[in-house]
């Protein structure tokens, strides 16, 4: 941990921190930013080099921000980016084009244990690499630009004429999903659970209610048990998908998916590919982020005095109780998580 | 470059204002960088400010000015959240001695361009200030006599006192300052007194009794030159009375704005607020000033567990140990059978076997030997505490001690040599030694405390004077509620508190006052204070009368006299004559002059208890120090009425007797012609 963070590194650090950048999507699009910037101008010689840089970047920011998991995901995607690059920029060279280029990545399963892939050496300097790499980080801009419209277009699969729906709190993605629906459906009904103590709900109901041909309904987070029965499917949005298929999702969304397995309710998950995160759930007490503990209870109030106040920001689900994950890329079930994972990620690049 | 300037928001940050009651760590260092909950509370206030948008930070010191500089630069070097779109200036030196020195040189310095923010560098808040300042900007673009905007947080009244409690009237229609009032620690007030102009010349008036002072301000340019104009202010409450006083004289407006519930702050002025505001940052209640969100370092240092438990990876503890409440810190290593609650443990502590901490605070570096029994206490970094101690109830141990084996203590300050001692005009306290290098330091006021300070929080002078320490927070309300229930005595201070309508007399007697007290306090030249009284005598057209009678008042009106040291009036009496002396002596010189001099006392005696019960020394000492004649004291003994100063006259009676038997040699007739 010698390494000197770069000047936007800790400025989105202090951003992050005070609140001025917020949402996975916004940090993720930082951070591609960042990196975009350090294969830009940062002097490297060879592959292996940037692969240093990146690394050293991300684990400063995965200390300074071990809640937003969107960061090493990101650096991640680099890391395999370069890898890739490299390696097909070698190929071509050694006139193995033809090869490598075929379904990189079934390849690569198959032949993951084999010397070729173990044996690569990325201090070789490769003509071309920046540029290559550029071009291949356009293409993951477009993907992250276009993932909330991808996940959103699927909402006429999943969602049909007159069925209730029930969602927790805001997310983004979920706004865009049901937005399309109601345009494409007629008479949904759409149950928001406020989402306390920080009642993010009452932004989507307001931002949903300007839409025609939607009833609304806001309901207490105590009510969503009672609410469950009449509700054919439960729509939520996740701040990041473990490795297992299991989502560390706004503070709720535990009751909500519970409350969905009594009544056996469809829950869908909306999570984009840059959500996919490969971690497991280790340590319960530093998985979650406690709050304030003015929002649950008065500071000046006689209790407050001996009591100790929580106010966890994230709920963990297991996967058994998520029915579908719908990504940019379309529907996966949570078993077929880590099948996603090891397409997105290098295995060697688990951990930074 | 007048839009340019327009953009910066600037702030001024004052530090060491509170040191004296961090003795005995305010002689080893900075009080700003005092560590609470590991982060320097130099840094909450820093943070405060970025949080707020601040651009450009003043931090204005009077002591250890090199350790902020470097504490500064190691700020930025570490990436401190503060160190983003944030310039800070450390800025002071040895020769401003209070808040007021320091408001004056900023003005003479020209640095502050517009409204800025003011800020305690003991403040710790997570308030957002920049509604605030908006306000305050709106407020002075209506009103351009707009000096500052005062913020205060409201709290429960059943709270702790820690001496910055207050009682405000407000306008309500424009929110503007009409009284204010700084509450008593230790102290429940079953009434309130205040004055019958606040109610007569405003309509519409909001009283709050249960505010706190974050010692956050916003201010206008005006509010430094005011300062500059009236240089015996010294501190902000100076300014504030001042203001109040001179509403019309000055055309310059205090504005009141209350933070809303959700943000917290509150201001570490002595070490029971330490503790106070320990347990609220660690309770989360001044959140995102938490430990685990990273307040200095990039990096997090902490992981957070059940039971508010804050451990950093690094640390070598059990959880078993680790009971709630609790931060602890890299480097850190507790043995087996060890217990910590409430507490904050600095890096590389080391714990023996079977202690048990509650409510301790451990700074860096601390070695804590088997056995030992800690409640309640401070340990100020590299000390070493040796086998089965017991230390408990508002113990401070300044940096490097060393206890010895077996030592019971209860609240003391300890320091780790005698030398340590900031002395420059007391005498050298021999200090009684209990180790090595462990000295007890006596905090009963050996020598004067900063004078700005006991008048800034007001201490219990009645009682003796010390520092209020750390104790259990419990009992400190059920003692509150005890005394307020059995109702005490008559306050003795109600003069103070019961300002009459300020009439023209009343502000010069004030005036008065203050200049004497000062001159008192600071020794200054005689010629000086008479020359300040001459010219406030002009300014209130006073008659000479009206000015005998007040400048005596005044000399009793001071603070030394109403609330002396030990009860002791004679005492304080004499300390105050010997330095006013001349200056009485100078107005006091015809007989008339004399009888004004004593009918002033007689006013004070209904004032003042413990004049009333000395009275005849007092008068006796006039007499014998030449202040008033034998003649004047007869005339006035005659002159006064029977019936209604009964009391008066039998206390004097003695006195009078005395006075015809050592002087039958001359005309005794003198009293019965009258």
């Amino acid at each position: 941990m010698r390494e000197q963070p770069l000047n936007e590194v800790t400025q989105l650090i202090h951003a992050v921190k005070m609140g001025l950048v917020e949402g996975s999507y916004s940090i993720t699009n930082k951070t591609l930013d960042i990196f975009k910037y350090i294969i830009m101008s940062k002097t490297w010689q060879n592959a292996d080099a940037l692969m240093q840089i990146v690394r050293a970047q991300s684990r400063i920011m995965q200390a300074a921000l071990p809640q937003e998991t969107v960061t090493s995901n990101m650096a991640r995607r680099i890391l395999k980016l370069t890898r890739e690059e490299f390696e097909l920029l070698q190929a071509k060279g050694q006139h193995f084009a033809d090869d490598s280029q075929a379904s990189l990545s079934l390849h690569k399963l198959v032949t993951q244990t084999s010397e070729n892939c173990v044996s690569v050496d990325y201090s070789v300097p490769q003509q071309g690499l920046r540029e290559a790499l550029l071009d291949h980080l356009q293409e993951v801009e477009t993907e992250l630009e276009t993932s909330s419209e991808n996940i959103s277009v699927q909402a006429e699969e999943h969602i049909h004429s007159s069925e209730i729906i029930l969602t927790l709190g805001h997310s983004r993605s979920v706004e865009n999903f049901l937005k399309r629906a109601i345009k494409k459906r007629q008479l949904l009904t759409i149950i928001v659970a406020e989402c306390a103590p920080a009642c993010r709900g009452h932004n989507l109901a307001a931002s949903l209610a300007h839409e025609k041909n939607v009833e609304i309904i806001v309901i207490a987070d105590a009510s969503i048990f009672a609410m469950m029965s009449r509700v054919n499917k439960v729509i939520i949005g996740t701040h990041s998908v473990l490795a297992n298929g299991g989502l560390r999702a706004a503070c709720g969304a535990y009751t909500v998916a519970l409350a969905a397995k009594h009544y056996s309710v469809p829950v869908i998950v909306l999570a984009p590919m840059y959500k996919l995160s490969p971690l497991h759930l280790c340590e319960q007490d530093a998985f979650n982020m406690v709050g304030c503990a003015e929002d649950v209870i008065a500071y000046d109030s006689v209790p407050a005095r001996d009591a100790k106040v929580y106010s966890p920001m994230f709920d963990y689900v297991p996967p058994e109780l998520v029915t579908l994950f719908i990504s940019n890329t379309g529907g996966h079930a949570p078993s077929y998580v880590y099948r996603l994972l090891s397409e997105l990620y290098h295995p060697e690049d688990l951990e930074l | 470059m007048s839009q340019f300037q327009k953009e910066i928001v600037q702030a001024v940050l004052i530090a060491d204002n509170n040191v004296w009651n961090f003795k005995p760590l305010s002689d080893e260092g900075s009080t700003a960088l005092l560590p609470l909950v590991n982060v320097s509370m130099l840094d909450y206030a820093l943070i405060a400010l970025n949080r707020s948008g601040v651009e450009e930070v003043f931090v204005y010191a009077s002591l250890y000015l090199q350790d902020i500089r470097d504490h500064i630069k190691r700020g930025i070097a570490a990436y401190a959240s503060w160190s983003f779109k944030m310039t800070v200036h450390v800025i002071g030196g040895e020769g401003c001695r209070c808040f007021g020195d320091a408001m004056r040189d900023l003005d003479a310095k020209a640095l502050i361009r517009g409204n800025f923010i003011l800020l305690g560098a003991d403040t710790v808040t997570n308030a957002d200030l920049r509604p605030v300042l908006e306000q305050h900007k709106r407020t002075a673009k209506f009103d351009k006599g707009t000096a500052a905007t005062l913020v205060f947080k409201e709290c429960a009244s059943g709270a702790e006192r820690t001496g910055n409690e207050l009682l405000i009237a407000v306008d309500k229609q424009n929110t503007r300052l009409v009284y204010h009032q700084r509450l008593r620690a230790n102290h429940k007030e079953s009434r309130y007194h205040i004055p019958l102009d606040v109610f007569l010349s405003n309509s519409c008036v909001t009283l709050h009794h249960n505010l706190l002072d974050p010692q956050i301000a916003i201010g206008s340019p005006s509010m430094l030159s005011l300062f500059s104009d009236n240089f015996d202010f010294q501190t902000r409450d100076d300014f504030v009375r001042g203001l109040l006083i001179n509403e019309e004289l000055l055309d310059s407006r205090i504005y009141v704005t209350l933070l809303p519930p959700a943000q917290y702050a509150h201001k570490v002025n002595n070490w029971l607020s330490y503790q106070l505001v320990s347990r609220d940052i660690i309770s989360r209640w001044a959140h995102p000033l938490v430990p685990d969100m990273g307040v200095y370092n990039l990096q997090q240092q902490y992981v957070f567990y059940k039971d508010n438990i804050y451990k950093s990876h690094e640390a070598n503890v059990s959880k078993v140990a680790l009971q709630e409440n609790v931060v602890i810190q890299a480097g850190s290593h507790v043995d087996v059978g060890t217990t910590i609650s409430c507490s904050v443990i600095g890096a590389n502590c080391r714990i023996g076997k079977n202690c048990q901490l509650n409510n301790v605070f451990l700074m860096a570096n601390v070695i804590i030997h088997d056995n030992c029994q800690l409640r309640h206490c401070v340990i100020g970094s590299t000390s070493v505490v040796h086998e089965n101690c017991n230390i408990s109830a508002g113990c401070v141990l300044g940096a490097k001690c060393v206890l010895p084996a077996n030592t019971k203590l209860a609240n003391t300050l300890v320091t780790s040599s005698p030398s340590t001692q900031r002395t420059e005009e007391q005498e050298q306290v021999e200090l009684e030694a209990i180790g090595p290098s462990a000295y007890i330091v006596n905090d009963l006021t050996t020598g004067d405390p900063d004078d700005s300070d006991a008048e800034d929080t007001l201490l219990p002078q009645t009682t003796t004077l010390c520092i209020p320490k750390m104790c259990e927070l419990q009992q400190l309300a059920n003692v509150d509620s005890d005394c307020s229930s059995s109702s005490e005595d008559e306050d003795e201070d109600e003069s103070r508190a019961a300002t009459p309508l300020p009439d023209d007399t009343n502000i010069f007697l004030s005036e008065v006052i203050d200049s004497l007290s000062r001159g008192f306090r600071e020794k200054s030249n005689p010629d000086f204070l008479i020359l300040e009284i001459n010219s406030s005598r002009y300014a209130y057209n006073m008659s000479l009368k009206e000015v005998n009678f007040n400048v005596v008042k005044a000399v009793f009106g001071m603070e030394s006299i109403i609330e002396p040291p030990n009860n002791n009036v004679l005492a304080a009496i004499n300390a105050a004559f010997k330095q006013l002396g001349p200056v009485v002596s100078n107005y006091i010189k015809s007989e008339d002059a004399m009888l004004d001099c004593l009918k002033a006392l007689e006013d004070i005696c209904e004032e003042n208890e413990l004049v009333r019960e000395k009275i005849s020394q007092v008068v006796h000492y006039l007499y014998d120090k030449d202040f008033v004649s034998e003649d004047a004291i007869h005339k006035w003994y005659s002159q006064l009425d029977v019936q209604e100063h009964a009391t008066l006259r039998q206390s004097l009676a003695k006195l009078v007797d005395w006075l015809n038997q050592s002087s039958e040699d001359d005309d005794d007739g003198d009293d019965d012609d009258e």
